[in-house]
């Protein structure tokens, strides 16, 4: 991450501009209290410091950015800011629609959208496009009782 | 300079810093060897 990732232009701006980076050594405490097990693992927290989003091993700069921007919603949906996820989410599958990011991040934009509504087409809507262009995926699976809405 | 990361090294810290920037953090475990 250090060699590739983190030096590329795209990714440190991001970082800067939307999140507080910390890099802690695997063999601290801190890595002790998170469970830490395997590096690189990255973690995004929000700011009272609880965990949301966990990833272990490489990403390239490609990945990352979606990766950290379906941190930053999820960071939302866990804590009912529906439309808040909607809008990280809606900005992940318009600028990375092909990142390894993309599936999860439909189905947990189709679910947003749903608590946001209280309508259950999303949910439908969100299987359809999974089953469409990710139909191998774990998230489009997960998506098929919403199907026989 | 610009394209650079500028980390935190310790968590209240980051986490005094993100609360008053209203930001997620981004914490990396990371092993230099």
């Amino acid at each position: 991450m250090g060699a590739v990732t983190y030096p590329n232009e795209k990714v440190a701006e991001f970082v800067m501009n939307r999140m507080v980076p910390i890099q802690v050594l695997a063999d601290s405490p801190l890595a002790t209290e998170f469970k830490v097990t395997w590096t690189p693992t990255i973690t995004v927290l929000d700011y009272y410091g609880k965990e949301h989003h966990r990833t272990v091993g490489f990403f390239s700069p490609e990945e990352f950015i979606p990766s950290m921007l379906l941190g930053m919603g999820k960071i939302d949906f866990d804590t009912d800011q529906f439309n808040d996820a909607i809008i990280h989410f809606d900005t992940l599958l318009k600028d990375y629609p092909k990142s390894a990011a993309a599936p999860e991040t439909i189905y947990l934009r189709g679910v947003s959208r749903y608590k946001a509504s209280h309508d259950a087409k999303p949910l439908k809507e969100a299987y359809e496009k999974l089953k469409a262009d990710y139909p191998a995926s774990e998230w489009a699976r997960r998506a098929e009782p919403y199907g026989l809405l | 300079m610009a394209h650079e990361i500028i980390w935190e090294a310790e968590l209240n810290a980051a986490l005094t810093r993100a609360q008053a920037e209203k930001k997620p953090v981004l914490l990396d475990f990371f092993n230099p060897g």
